[in-house]
C-alpha cells in the first residue's frame, strides 16, 4: 500500500487521488511536510501497529493471571509493559467477556478506535450502518457477522464518545490448555477484540 | 452540533457487512491522506476546530456520499486553509500541474519523520479528576441540549437516565476546546444505560449501552 517511490508513482486517476497528491505536493513544495515523514506514518500503521499487538495483549492475559489483573485495572499501563502504548489508546480500558457478558465497541459520532493495540479501523467500523445500528440493535448486527449469542447473555455496547478507548478481552477458547502465548495469539482476531466475533475454538487435532 | 455524523440509532443504512468492508485503505492515496492529516496536527499546520469537529461541518448529503478518507481529505484542506498555511486556489493549481505531467516534489526531513513517530508512540492519558460531582453508582440524566457547535454528547442519549459506573479522569470540554485554548476541564464518567431507556421495548432481549460523558452533559436524576 505504501508508495515510497514518488517519482515512479503512476499519474493519479480519480479526483480525490489527484487532490490528495496535490495537497501533499503543495505542502512538500512549501517545505512544511517531508515525504519521508508521510512514508514513516503510513509504514508505522501498516507494519508495526496493528491487531497483532492487541492479540499479544490478550494472549498474555489468558496465560498470566497477574497480567490480566493489571490489564483490567489499568490497561494503559499494562499494554505499555509490552511496548504497545501510543496514539488513540492514551486512556485504554480493557473490558472482559465472560460466559454471560459480551462486550462490543462502536463510535457513533466518528470512528474512535484503539489504534495502538488494533491499528486503524476497517471500513465497516467507520461506516454509517455500523455506527447507526450497533447501539440500537446489537444482536442483529452481530448476527450479520455470524455471531449468535445465547439469549441469556448480556450485551454491553461501549460507545466511545470521549477520549477513552476500549479493548475487548475475549474468553479463552476451550481446548487450548497448555498452548503457548504465540499459539494463543494466533487465535485472537481483530474482530474478537472489537466484539463482533469470538475466537474460534481449535478443531480436533488431525 | 446535531449533524448527520451523529448516527446512533438512525434507520435506513442497510447492512454492515459488505464486500470490501474489511480493508483499512482501499487506495494508496487514502493512506497518504491519513498520514498527512496526522502530520498536519503534529506540526501545527492547521487551525481549530480539529479534524473531527471540522468533518461535522461538511454538507450532510456530501458527508454521507463521501468515503471515509474523502472526508479526511476535505477536513485537512479546511484546517490548512483556515490557518493560512495554504491559500484558496493553490490546491487546484497544483492539481493542474500534476495532471499536466509535473512530477510530484519529494523532500527529505528525517527529523520531522522521527518527531512524528515519537509523538504517535507517546501516551497522554486523561488527567486525574478532582471534585467530581457524581459518585459511582449515582443515577444521572443526560441534559436536553441542542448545541449548534461541536459536542460529544450523542443525540440518542439526551434525556435518558443511567448509572455512573466509572470516573475515568478529567479532560477539556470538547464543546469549548474545539474552538479555543483554555477550555474548562471536567470529570468524564462512564454511564450505563438500559436499552429500554434509550429505545423503548424492542424485539431483541434487553442490552446495555455505555457512554463516556463530560460532567456538564449530566444532571442528577430524580
Amino acid at each position: 500500500m505504501s508508495d515510497s517511490h514518488g517519482h515512479h508513482r503512476p499519474r493519479p486517476e480519480s479526483e480525490p487521488a489527484l487532490r490528495a497528491a496535490a495537497l501533499e505536493a503543495l505542502l512538500v513544495e512549501k517545505g512544511l511536510v517531508s515525504s519521508d515523514a508521510i512514508d514513516a506514518i503510513v509504514e508505522l500503521y501498516e507494519r508495526d501497529v496493528g491487531p497483532q499487538n492487541g492479540a499479544k495483549v490478550v494472549a498474555r492475559a489468558w496465560t498470566d493471571p497477574a497480567f490480566r489483573e493489571r490489564l483490567l485495572a489499568d490497561a494503559t499501563a499494562a499494554v505499555d509493559e509490552l511496548g504497545f502504548g501510543g496514539a488513540e489508546a492514551d486512556t485504554l480500558v480493557a473490558v472482559p467477556n465472560t460466559p454471560t457478558v459480551h462486550n462490543v465497541v462502536v463510535c457513533t459520532l466518528c470512528s474512535c478506535y484503539p489504534w495502538a493495540v488494533l491499528g486503524l479501523p476497517p471500513t465497516w467500523y467507520k461506516s454509517p450502518p455500523y455506527r447507526a445500528r450497533m447501539v440500537a440493535e446489537p444482536r442483529a448486527v452481530l448476527r450479520e457477522f455470524g455471531l449468535e449469542l445465547p439469549a441469556e447473555a448480556e450485551v454491553r455496547v461501549w460507545d466511545s464518545s470521549a477520549e477513552v478507548r476500549y479493548l475487548v478481552v475475549p474468553v479463552r477458547p476451550a481446548g487450548t490448555d497448555g498452548w503457548t502465548e504465540d499459539a494463543l495469539a494466533a487465535l485472537v482476531t481483530r474482530d474478537s477484540m472489537i466484539g463482533t466475533a469470538v475466537p474460534a475454538a481449535p478443531g480436533p487435532a488431525s | 452540533m446535531d449533524g448527520v455524523h451523529d448516527l446512533g440509532g438512525m434507520h435506513g443504512f442497510g447492512p454492515v457487512v459488505l464486500p470490501g468492508g474489511e480493508a483499512v485503505f482501499h487506495e494508496p492515496w487514502e493512506a497518504r491522506v491519513f498520514a498527512l492529516h496526522v502530520l498536519a496536527g503534529i506540526e501545527g499546520l492547521g487551525a481549530r476546530p480539529g479534524g473531527r469537529a471540522t468533518r461535522e461541518l461538511m454538507d450532510p448529503a456530501r458527508y454521507l456520499a463521501a468515503s471515509y478518507y474523502e472526508r479526511w481529505l476535505w477536513s485537512v484542506e479546511q484546517l490548512l486553509l483556515r490557518k493560512g498555511t495554504i491559500a484558496p486556489g493553490e490546491v487546484e493549481g497544483m492539481m493542474e500541474r500534476l495532471a499536466g505531467g509535473q512530477p510530484p516534489p519529494r523532500r527529505r526531513d528525517p527529523g520531522q519523520a522521527a518527531r512524528a513517530l515519537d509523538r504517535l508512540r507517546e501516551v497522554d492519558p486523561l488527567r486525574p479528576a478532582t471534585q467530581a460531582r457524581f459518585e459511582v453508582g449515582a443515577r444521572v440524566r443526560v441534559r436536553r441540549m441542542h448545541p449548534p457547535g461541536h459536542t460529544r454528547c450523542p443525540r440518542y442519549a439526551r434525556g435518558a437516565a443511567g448509572v455512573v459506573e466509572h470516573l475515568r479522569g478529567a479532560d477539556e470540554l470538547p464543546d469549548v476546546a474545539a474552538y479555543r485554548k483554555g477550555a474548562p476541564v471536567e470529570p468524564v464518567y462512564t454511564v450505563a444505560f438500559r436499552s429500554e431507556e434509550l429505545w423503548g421495548a424492542g424485539e431483541e432481549p434487553a442490552w446495555t449501552v455505555r457512554l463516556d460523558l463530560w460532567e456538564s452533559y449530566l444532571e442528577e436524576a430524580s
